[in-house]
């Protein structure tokens, strides 16, 4: 596309925005982002895909206040993440991708609550949130269980609730499932995908089959954005995919080859319907 | 070299409170030149079987025999020079100023001649399209090219069997599918390879053969399409649409790579 960002412009009614945002690593020759421009308006769910190498981290650090831009503006819920990282934490949660490295408390419902202690907040509203946050990942009944006992999905599951239980406006997705088998993936994403509309998310991945309900795709490479485009232009653009070293992934691959639409179908399920239903009306495309 | 896990079980921590069962019994044979896919969840014992296999870790109960031999018999540094293992997330490793330095490490340390260590340095990136980083340090690397560069520090050895754990975790989907090819191209080179992964497409694509564990026993083992067609609700997409499609069409083949379901559902009546 030619013009990245265009309506989208940084604006008050944002819950994220980044205008001309760069960065460079000390001793890089070539800078981590350049000129990066997006907007996430409250309740969008916007995924980012790339390279590796592509810039992705540095934004999810730049977003919270880890790095601060050598130039441009960033505003998170109103606020500079370069010089009120600790409120913008507040407001904006950041699920990585190992769940190992996150989980610290002996007890499921302890780590949980583990981010409000830091946050100060009162114990007996602390324990309401602890069990919103619990019931929305399905983890009731596992308040007692201790983390190491869980599955790779279970932890990921407990280090979301953490995140809820702060009551972000934003949650930033940092490869959340790729260190998870498929079974994992699958319940993580089931998860992921009921935050919607209550919270703006930003999802970022390797996976194109977990963006295929996004509200738009943006695609970082080399530091620039390449594009802001919905899932459904972006997912047929083969020329587009290549550039950026994407694939389809299988599903979405077999019904295009089979000249059905490839954004609509995700799951084998969806496809072998798909499938059957052409077979029956005798149509041939 | 023909390698072979003979009921092989392995506790950790024995006698303490900590003891934990994470193999139990496991057999498996890794032939010359194949294949040979390790799936199952987190947990299952992947990791903790393949360090079986260069004696970084040794059974319990049961043994590892290399060409029908106890390993236990062979020297280690030979054992792990001809069963090169890559760890997950091995670029956590480098930690040589520059690339070549790096991939030249281990080849230095078996006493070869300089110029045949460099030969084998200049072999291993060529062969990992790796040749154009050989002067850059490793910390200015993206990540896939760090993942290519630790491998080519354990190609270096020339090793047998190339043992690969979760290769392709956290790369971005070209840099995996260029593994894949490596990986296909070792065994033409007649390397054999065994692929751990959690990712059963990928599995699907290059695995001559299959052992699935869970919680430490192998649950099933086979060709691909043995073992992926016994429990489709966990097999890579490609099995599933084809088992969805079974009930009303039992004439469908039992297709596991890409290119040969395409083919079937193309051959499909009035799809």
């Amino acid at each position: 596309m030619e013009n990245p960002g265009e309506g989208t412009r940084p604006g008050g009614s944002f819950a994220v925005s980044c205008e001309n945002v760069s960065f460079s690593y000390p001793g890089s020759e070539r800078p981590a982002l350049s000129e990066v421009s997006f907007g996430l308006r409250p309740g969008e769910y916007v995924g980012v895909v790339g390279p590796n190498g592509g810039g992705k981290s540095t934004l999810v650090r730049l977003l919270n206040g880890l790095l601060r831009p050598d130039s441009g503006h960033i505003r998170v819920s109103d606020r500079d993440p370069a010089t009120e990282p600790f409120e913008v934490r507040k407001r904006l949660g950041v699920l990585f991708q190992n769940p190992d490295n996150g989980l610290v408390a002996p007890f499921v419902e302890d780590d949980v609550a583990f981010g409000l202690e830091n946050l100060g907040v009162a114990r007996h509203e602390m324990q309401g949130r602890v069990a919103r946050a619990i019931r929305a990942v399905g983890l009731e009944g596992y308040e007692r269980r201790e983390p190491d006992t869980l599955s790779g999905g279970e932890k990921q599951r407990v280090a979301l609730a953490g995140i809820l239980a702060t009551e972000p406006e934003i949650l930033v997705l940092d490869e959340p499932t790729s260190m998870l088998d498929t079974a994992g993936r699958r319940e993580v994403l089931r998860y992921l995908k009921a935050l919607r509309p209550e919270k703006t998310v930003l999802h970022v991945t390797h996976h194109l089959e977990e963006l295929t309900g996004a509200d738009r795709i943006l695609v970082l490479n080399g530091g620039d954005l390449i594009a802001d485009e919905t899932p459904e232009r972006f997912l047929s653009d083969a020329d587009l995919l290549r550039e950026n070293r994407l694939v389809l992934p299988v599903v979405p691959r077999l019904a295009l080859e089979l000249g059905l639409p490839p954004t609509r179908l995700s799951t084998p399920e969806e496809l072998a319907e798909a499938i059957l239903a052409r077979a029956e009306s005798g149509t041939r495309t | 070299m023909t390698l072979e896990l003979k009921d092989v079980s392995h506790v950790y921590a024995p006698g303490t409170p900590f003891e934990v069962e994470a193999l139990r019994g496991v057999s498996l044979v890794v032939e010359p030149g194949e294949v040979l896919g390790i799936v199952g969840g987190t947990g299952s014992g992947k990791s903790t079987l393949v360090k079986h296999m260069n004696l970084l870790l040794t059974p319990t109960i049961g043994e590892v025999l290399v060409d029908g031999v106890d390993a236990r018999s062979l020297k280690k540094s030979e054992l792990r020079r001809r069963v090169g293992l890559v760890f997950q997330f091995p670029e956590s490793a480098l930690f040589a100023p520059t690339v070549e330095e790096d991939v030249a490490f281990a080849p230095r340390q078996l006493g070869l001649h300089e110029d045949e260590a460099r030969e084998r340095v200049r072999e291993s990136l060529r062969v990992l399209g790796a040749e154009e980083l050989a002067t850059r340090a490793p910390f200015t690397l993206s990540g896939g090219e760090k993942r290519r560069v630790a491998i080519a520090g354990v190609l270096a050895m020339k090793p047998e069997v190339l043992i690969l754990d979760e290769p392709t975790a956290g790369l971005d989907p070209a840099t995996r599918q260029d593994l894949l090819a490596l990986i296909l191209g070792l065994r033409e080179a007649g390397i054999s390879v065994v692929l751990v992964s959690h990712d059963l497409d990928e599995v699907a694509e290059v695995a001559d053969r299959v052992s699935a564990l869970h919680e430490g026993r192998v649950r099933a083992a086979g060709t691909p399409a043995e073992v992926f067609y016994r429990e489709p609700a966990q097999a890579p997409a490609t099995v599933q649409v084809v088992s969805l499609l079974k009930g009303s069409r039992p004439e469908i083949g039992a297709p596991v790579r890409f290119k040969e379901t395409l083919e079937t559902l193309r051959a499909l009546r009035g799809v």
